[in-house]
């Protein structure tokens, strides 16, 4: 059906136009570069008066707001760059010089102008000399110690040698950079500032430079030579600085500059934390000698320097263009900056230009500040970990959709499939699509604008040529604009098709109309499909199941045609006819379970309101019906397939409970798992399904529109791996509660309950299908999930649900020469549970890079991660589990290894990784450690299925919690940054490395697994936590088993459960609390989460460090 | 035995509720038969007959059409003419006090989806053979029954593509008027650039007879 929905629409409708912002994308790109050099010489001119006015240069270093001024302003200055015409003739010229050089970045020409600068000057020695003047101010200093990761690549880029050469030739570009690096600052803070700013550094120079960052991180390097060194390069620097400059500027400059006096503002901020990252570089390359120590603990005071860079910082430094690129100018910037003496006047119109683009990239070097793992061990930041920023015009960033619900391995996507086998890094994309949503823009309207030719939804990232005809982003063919996309519905208005909500949104639903429905809405149909076997009954989940029902039944999404029904079995298939008129349900029991049939086709699925009594009357005694029962085997097919037929006219939602291996009938299983089995140090077995009947199965309710969730509660092995496909190919979830019982295992039956009552009432479509669309010359090849792919590109989801995620991965198939940025569209049609159609279209844009390093830059590592896991999980499953581990390694091995000898230019020895990939071995590390990968024998083969389902399944942000957890210490928690929500108080306890070595005795400390948490109290935790918090006297009077932290009237039993209740509801499933002392049973649980430590199988983080090194030096 | 049911607004042929039996005889058939209502749907119009019953190969179509809204059902060819529409008028009673000042204004399909649970318990007792003792009633009031028209859907259908047929063709012709038109302006003014530049020319010829000859 859904195909035919999706077909039948016609994009067509007639065209009109308008140019509109997302057109400006070709535009804007082009624009900025020309508005950067604009910009450039007006604050250059300006300075050059300023030279004579003023004072006030010195002031504006110290404030040191650079960082947060970078990003924002600079774009948004850009527009108002009206002085672009005045440009002309000279500056163009310029530009083409730079461009030459620039080659390898992809990104519009400001950045160019700053790439190419890099690469010659770089040499590291003046550099270094350069920025700590520059940084001279105190805020320097600061943000050094955050950012300190910028980039490596400049310093790579740049050949030492070179820098003689460099400055004689490439002069021209390359000089006006430099110089513009000097006046930047300067230009941040008012105009007339700028003369004075150079000289003020120079003086700075000497007592900043040396002291501040630089000497931690790298005593071998040799701060005396670094300072000594500077003074020559400078010279030269500005030297041809001041040349180059000299001719281009003289005659548009003076004229611009006094014009636009204004637009110079925009660029300062930046600078500054492009000088940081030079000090970085610098410092990780003179730091190799103390990797040499070797061994962690000896480097402790080394990671402070760069521990932990502000999440804050990425993502600003992620908008500026190319980030490399801007590193390299700054030292011949600073040089030219010194130089006022020589060629003031021309320096800095040149000047001006690149500060511009300086201004742009600023920020983006962080992600490329090469790290050597084996040294800085302390690469966690203290909260989680953000999404990057796909390096885009703001006016594109802004419109762009969110990180949560659409997120790619690579924010820059490279251009060409070589490149991106070079890089080693899986390109794909991750997607949340019906995540729950507080603001959705709905959009009613007779005719859903579409692509003519592939179907794309309009978009936010269309251009429109005109009023009447726009420009699909994905295949790039011109429609028309129908008549009724002329008028603007929110603000009344006609002739802006460009102001239209779904042009302004990248996330947005569209009511459907009935072209889109192959059949009339159907009503949402739940069916329950419950275990009644003797094991079911000993768990005892039966009744939380009945009251979870009836607390919620009238909560059930639905509208009043909703219906529902229940089956039970055991080694029969019960139904329960539930008509209306009926004094009490009536049980009809069917033994034939080779050839089941429904006993009464009209009255097993009833209308929820019309006959809620009877469903309540069986509800309640549905627990006591069976409580005797000495039945112990299990026709689950059988039950499977009655329960298909009930359902399939309609479609719906099966929900499974099974407790046990399902032994009789179709659909029989054996136990295959063998625990001594796990011991040994083969391979696991049995991870693939043992019969198709449940996949079969579950492509014919795919085809009937039915959803089937499993349930499985059950102490012994119940075969997961078969079982689950039911849900997998049916588009289901699957919930997993290991030895679960109602006594016995409090914990679980908490999060049953809670995980029912989410599932009971959470939203739900129906009949729904995904398309993922992207731009021409990329396709997409394999899908991650729960779906059925029924077309080539089209999954068919019977249920949709808003806690499911998927992954695709990509190849690049045509070369994406001549474009700027790719658009990913993923369409999701769905029957909401009032019987609405409606679509929710998701649109993503990112740029397109041509250089190796702009694609590290761009590399999203926790998507990476998540996608790897998929990919592994179906390795593991179609090959083996050693397979699937060494693929792991090896993706780590190859994409630093690759970064190593592509990106990097300047070897040093170490295991170097940009910023942006810091995090890439620990995550693989903990992935080869987590449930779903780990050998050894603690791991039971269901177990381990359920976590690998949870691997594909699970939105990225949850899935990430899986694989590595987050360490919090809770004994000190207060109220210092804490997040205020509503009335509550959140406190923000920092992440905190996963190894033993963080714990300590005195401290409790709460780790944060996702599906599980564990709060560690140690042996001599603080008097003040037990009573305060536990509210025990003593650590003895712990209880062992302990689930709940009790309600106190105190401040920090408040804050303790104020915390963990705001990481519960932050995910959809319900995390059950353990509370443990050290000699807990559950501690090797707990500890097995200690993921940098070394286990009786497994690699510490730094032996594991060690082996990549050794691996990728091979 | 009534497969189908469809309510629709008849201004547009929008469809408002809907209910659906599935029947394994009929199959994929039944796919067919929903766009062919939907087709039907949006062919009638206030000049169509308000009863009528389309013969569909062994199943029938019958609608009526009140009050700006039109009831579709799709019924084996053996089930009662006058059940059919008996059960029609029904609905359709009952759809227009409640949902009947709401027609006009919706634009969602389906707005009323809600109303198959009435159709669903209206038509078991239609279908249910004791319950039509008690709907004897109803054949009485229908008396003019036999009036009702009896087309074949093919033909109703096709009636539709014929027009569009012919209004093809209609375009076609005035495309054509048109392009005979410009020719012809065409030609027209061509000939006229020919006569003056006939008579220039003996105008000149004249002129310079008279300046090089008579002078």
């Amino acid at each position: 059906m859904s195909t035919a929905g999706f077909n039948s629409q016609n994009g067509t409708g007639t065209g009109q136009t308008y140019t509109n912002g997302p057109s400006q994308n070709p535009v804007a790109l082009q624009q900025p570069s020309g508005v950067g050099y604009s910009v450039n010489h007006q604050p250059a001119y300006n300075q050059m008066q300023a030279k004579v006015l003023a004072p006030p240069g010195p002031a504006l270093y110290p404030s040191g707001p650079y960082q947060p001024v970078p990003p924002g302003p600079q774009v948004g200055s850009y527009p108002p760059a009206p002085a672009q015409p005045l440009l002309p003739r000279p500056q163009i010229g310029i530009l083409p010089s730079h461009t030459p050089p620039q080659s390898a970045s992809p990104s519009p020409g400001p950045r160019p102008a700053q790439a190419t600068p890099p690469a010659q000057a770089t040499p590291p020695p003046p550099a270094v000399t350069s920025t700590s003047y520059y940084t001279g101010p105190p805020a320097w200093q600061y943000a050094a110690p955050r950012g300190p990761a910028p980039n490596h690549v400049n310093p790579a880029a740049a050949a030492p040698p070179l820098m003689s050469h460099s400055s004689t030739q490439p002069p021209g570009p390359g000089a006006p950079p430099t110089s513009i690096h000097g006046f930047t600052q300067p230009g941040s803070a008012p105009p007339p500032m700028n003369p004075l700013p150079p000289h003020t550094y120079q003086p700075n120079r000497p007592a900043y430079g040396p002291p501040p960052t630089m000497k931690p991180t790298a005593p071998p390097a040799g701060p005396p030579g670094t300072t000594g060194t500077p003074p020559p390069p400078k010279a030269d620097a500005q030297c041809w600085g001041a040349a180059s400059s000299a001719r281009p500027p003289a005659e548009p400059d003076t004229q611009e500059g006094d014009v636009e006096c204004p637009g110079d503002v925009a660029g300062n901020g930046p600078q500054a934390p492009n000088s940081y990252n030079h000090v970085d570089n610098r410092m990780a390359g003179a730091a190799p000698p103390g990797r040499h120590l070797g061994h962690y603990p000896s480097l402790p005071p080394g990671y402070q320097n760069t521990s932990a860079p502000p999440p804050s910082s990425l993502h600003p430094a992620l908008q500026a263009a190319t980030q490399p690129y801007t590193q390299g100018p700054q030292p011949y910037q600073q040089p030219g900056g010194p130089g006022p003496g020589p060629g003031p006047g021309a320096g800095p119109a040149q000047l001006s230009p690149s500060m511009a683009a300086m201004s742009l990239q600023s920020s983006t070097p962080e992600a490329l500040r090469v790290v050597n793992l084996l040294q800085e061990r302390n690469l966690l930041p203290p909260a989680p970990v953000p999404a990057p920023t796909p390096c885009l015009t703001q006016d594109l960033q802004k419109l762009n959709c969110s990180p949560e619900v659409f997120r790619c391995t690579l924010t820059s996507i490279p251009q060409t499939q070589s490149v991106l086998n070079k890089a080693k890094l899986p390109l794909g994309l991750l997607l949340h699509p019906f995540k729950d949503l507080s603001q959705l823009p709905v959009v009613t309207s007779s005719t859903i604008v579409r692509c003519r030719s592939c179907r794309t939804y309009i978009n936010p990232f269309v251009s429109f040529l005109d009023q009447r005809r726009w420009k699909c982003n994905l295949c790039y063919r011109v429609n028309d604009v129908p008549e009724e996309f002329m008028y603007n519905p929110v603000s009344r208005s006609y002739g802006e098709p460009h102001k239209r909500p779904e042009v302004q949104n990248a996330t947005i639903e569209f009511i459907a109309p009935s072209e889109y429905m192959l059949r009339p809405p159907q009503p949402a149909v739940y069916l329950f499909v419950l275990d009644v076997s003797h094991n079911a009954v000993e768990t005892g989940y039966l009744s939380v199941f009945c009251q979870s029902l009836l607390d919620n039944i009238s909560a059930l999404p639905g509208d009043s045609r909703t219906k529902v029904g229940f089956i039970t079995f055991d080694s029969t298939i019960h139904f329960y006819n539930l008509q209306e008129g009926l004094s009490q349900p009536q049980m009809l029991i069917v033994s034939d379970i080779e050839d089941i049939f429904l006993p009464t086709p009209d009255s097993l699925l009833v209308n929820l309101n019309e006959c809620k009594e009877l469903v309540q009357d069986l509800l309640k005694s549905l627990p006591n019906l069976f409580e005797k029962t000495m039945e112990t085997q299990s026709a689950l097919g059988s039950a499977l397939q009655a329960a298909f037929k009930l359902l399939s006219p309609t479609g719906g939602r099966m929900s499974v409970f099974q407790t046990q291996l399902p032994n009789l009938g179709v659909g029989a299983l054996q136990s295959r798992e063998d625990p001594n089995q796990r011991a040994s140090a083969k391979d696991v077995q049995h991870l693939s399904p043992a019969t198709d009947f449940y996949k079969k199965l579950a492509l014919d309710c795919s085809g009937q529109q039915v959803a089937v969730d499993l349930f499985l509660l059950s102490a012994q092995y119940c075969d997961l791996a078969t079982l689950g496909c039911i849900s997998r190919y049916s588009a289901g979830s699957v919930y997993y509660y290991p030895s679960y019982h109602h006594q016995h295992n409090p914990a679980q039956v908490e999060r049953f309950q809670r995980d029912l009552k989410r599932y009971l009432t959470r939203k739900i479509g129906f009949e729904a299908v995904m398309r993922i669309r992207c731009t021409k010359g990329l396709s997409i090849h394999t899908f991650h999930g729960n779906f059925f792919v029924r077309s080539t590109d089209l999954l068919s989801l019977p249920n949709v649900n808003p806690d499911a995620g998927f992954a695709v991965q990509m190849s690049i198939e045509e070369n994406l020469d001549d474009m700027q940025v790719v658009s990913f569209q993923a369409a999701l049609l769905y029957t909401s549970s009032k019987g609405e159609r409606r679509i929710r279209v998701h649109t993503m844009c990112l740029p397109v890079v041509s250089s190796l390093s702009d694609v590290f830059a761009g590399a999203d590592v926790q998507a990476i991660t998540g996608l790897l896991a998929c990919m592994a999980v179906d390795r593991s499953v179609t090959s083996s589990l050693s397979d699937a581990r060494d693929a792991m390694t090896n993706a780590a091995i190859d994409s630093l290894s690759s970064y190593r000898q592509s990106a990097l230019t300047i070897q040093q020895p170490g295991l170097l990784a940009p910023a942006c990939l810091r995090l890439f071995p620990l995550y693989i590390l903990a992935l080869l450690k987590q449930k779903a990968f780990r050998t050894g024998t603690s791991t039971r083969l269901d177990e381990r299925v359920f976590a690998m389902y949870q691997l594909k399944y699970q939105p990225l942000a949850f899935a990430m919690l899986m694989i590595h957890p987050a360490l919090y210490r809770l004994d000190d928690l207060s109220d210092e940054g804490a997040l205020n929500i509503g009335e509550q108080t959140i406190p923000q306890p920092r992440v905190l490395q996963l190894s033993v070595e963080k714990l300590s005795r005195e401290g409790a400390f709460l780790l944060d697994a996702g599906l599980v948490m564990y709060l560690w109290i140690g042996r001599n935790c603080h008097q003040n936590f037990l009573s305060q918090v536990l509210g025990v006297s003593s650590y003895a009077a712990v209880p062992e088993k302990l689930y709940l932290l009790p309600e106190l009237d105190t401040a920090e039993s408040q804050r303790t459960r104020a915390f963990v209740s705001w990481l519960r509801d932050q995910r959809p499933f319900f995390p059950s609390l353990h509370i443990i002392r050290d000699e807990s049973q559950l501690k090797p649980h707990f500890l097995q989460n200690m993921i940098e430590d070394r286990t009786e199988s497994a690699l510490s983080y730094y032996e594991f460090l060690l082996h990549l090194q050794q691996q990728i030096s091979k | 035995m009534i497969f189908l049911t469809v309510i629709a607004r008849l201004a547009d042929g929008l469809p408002l509720a809907a209910s659906i039996q599935e029947d394994e005889q009929l199959g994929r058939d039944l796919q067919h038969y929903q766009s062919q209502a939907k087709q039907l749907l949006r062919k009638l119009d206030a000049q169509s007959p308000d009863r009528c019953m389309l013969e569909a190969g062994n199943v029938n179509f019958c609608y009526f059409i009140s009050q700006g809204v039109c009831c579709l059902c799709l019924c084996d060819a053996s089930f009662p003419k006058k059940m059919a529409f008996g059960y029609l008028e029904d609905l359709h009673n009952e759809f227009c006090e409640q949902y009947g000042k709401r027609v006009p204004t919706v634009t969602r399909p389906y707005s009323f989806i809600e109303f198959d649970t009435y159709i669903q318990k209206t038509k078991k007792s239609y279908i249910d053979s004791r319950a039509r003792r008690n709907l004897s009633s109803v054949s009485t009031e229908l008396q003019d029954v036999q009036r009702i028209m009896v087309a074949n859907i093919e033909e109703v259908l096709q009636r539709g593509e014929a027009l569009s047929a012919l209004d093809t063709k209609a375009s076609n012709l005035r495309s054509q008027a048109e392009k005979y038109r410009s020719d012809a302006r065409f030609l027209n003014t061509r000939s006229t650039y020919a006569k003056v530049a006939a008579v220039v020319l003996v105008f000149v010829t004249v002129i310079i007879y008279v300046r090089f000859w008579w002078l």
